[in-house]
């Protein structure tokens, strides 16, 4: 699927129903060849924030394409060193970055697809 | 003391069948594997074991994030167990288990294990390199074969993040007979036990307590082929790459590693130096550069004459 613009520079990221309830997803939105983007959804609610983890200075943390969460799908898990963050608010509750948090990202829902909002 | 090395590093992980999956695909074999967890094999019988975290037949954990709860060193006959016994008995306290096997901790908290090996010999060639002067691959024997098994052939070595890495040194030198082969300045020591002569079977690197744990852990494949092969298929199944592929300096190992739901890094690793006691240990500063002789990164087949590769594709990939 290639990215349509939106207004402005928002850059779409997929329809609402395409990020699993519970579950995560990974997006490369400036076509790096390497997804930097982790969009967590809970219902209605989305949570994005950058795919770095603060321990490494900015690696990828899923261990394979959109796997962010532990088991409980409670938690975002950097699957280098199985450092815990907060889904909503991106502070490390354990692991090597204990105290740090993940860099938010800003999204946009309109008519039930997701945009990126460049900020 | 007679340690040949790791024989099995046991994990309490919070995703036992994602954790199976993994372990299936990055090449290991299960054994006696159900929903709660069980033993992933290398060709040589050396293995990666996980339980459920809550599992009660696990040692402790280590109270950070580090799934690691134990490993399982092989020694070579029962005279070293009892000498390792005797040994750790003057100032721990050391378990006989039911299987025979010895159970300690080291002086860092990580639970030990020693057992009678259960390494199998192996039998199987290396990669061959042919180069002028030097053929080495017989001839009409092509080396490519997509469909080449590239399976792990044996657990190399695990790396500790440790709060004191000369007072863990010291406990592996002193007290189980470890020779330092190499040292990275700021990081710490590369370890050998007397049972082998690879490089390195264990690797220490200075870290906060709050980090204490498993960095990562690797198996010897057949050559930098099967690394690139094997990592590829990895790759190919969207598992993440953490670093590399490339090739080490202290020990000259070609490495892979990729993130896991094992809370550790895991690594395909190949080619490693081999030592014995005329082996003088070389220390230098930690550094990307003292890290690695050359890296390289990953990135989607392509050819002259197809379309551009690497980023103007990616947004296809999702």
């Amino acid at each position: 699927m290639r990215p349509v613009p939106a207004s402005g520079t928002d850059v779409f990221l997929c329809r609402l129903v395409d990020v699993p309830d519970g579950g995560s997803r990974g997006f490369d939105p400036a076509r790096t060849g390497q997804d930097t983007v982790v969009v967590v959804r809970r219902g209605e609610r989305l949570y994005a924030w950058r795919d770095a983890c603060p321990h490494h200075g900015g690696t990828p943390m899923a261990w394979r394409k959109d796997a962010y969460l532990n088991a409980a799908r409670d938690r975002i898990v950097c699957a280098a060193h199985g450092a815990q963050f907060d889904i909503a608010t991106g502070i490390c509750t354990l692991g090597p970055c204990l105290g740090q948090r993940l860099q938010k990202v800003v999204l946009d829902v309109r008519a039930n697809e997701i945009y990126l909002k460049e900020t | 003391m007679n340690i040949i090395g790791p024989d099995a590093l046991v994990f309490g992980v919070d995703d036992v069948a994602a954790c199976a999956q993994y372990l299936i695909d990055y090449g290991l074999e299960p054994v006696d594997v159900d929903d709660k967890g069980g033993r992933f094999e290398a060709l040589d019988g050396t293995a990666i074991v996980i339980r459920h975290k809550d599992d009660a037949t696990l040692a402790a954990g280590l109270g950070t994030a580090s799934m690691l709860r134990k490993t399982v060193y092989g020694v070579a006959d029962a005279q070293a167990l009892a000498a390792i016994a005797a040994e750790l008995r003057q100032d721990r306290d050391v378990r006989t288990l039911p299987d025979g096997s010895l159970e300690t901790v080291d002086d860092m908290g990580f639970v030990l294990g020693f057992q009678l090996t259960v390494r199998r010999p192996l039998d199987l060639p290396a990669e061959a390199v042919n180069a002028p002067g030097a053929p080495n691959r017989p001839v009409n024997h092509t080396a490519v074969d997509e469909n080449a098994p590239a399976r792990p052939r044996t657990l190399s070595h695990v790396v500790y993040f440790v709060p004191d890495a000369a007072k863990a040194e010291a406990f592996y030198v002193e007290r189980l007979g470890f020779a330092c082969t190499d040292r990275l300045l700021g990081a710490g020591p590369f370890l050998k036990p007397a049972g082998t002569i690879d490089h390195h079977t264990l690797f220490l690197i200075q870290t906060p307590p709050f980090m204490k744990g498993c960095e990562h852990f690797t198996f010897h494949m057949g050559g930098p082929t099967e690394v690139l092969q094997a990592g590829t298929r990895f790759v190919n199944k969207g598992y993440q790459s953490f670093w590399g592929p490339g090739r080490h300096k202290m020990g000259s190992n070609w490495f892979w590693y990729f993130n896991s739901p094992l809370g550790c890094h895991v690594e395909y690793d190949a080619d490693m130096d081999l030592h014995d006691d005329r082996w003088t240990a070389r220390a230098i500063p930690m550094s990307a550069d003292a890290s690695q002789l050359f890296l390289f990164q990953q990135r989607d087949k392509w050819a002259p004459g197809g379309p551009p590769p690497g980023a103007a594709g990616a947004g296809e990939r999702h």
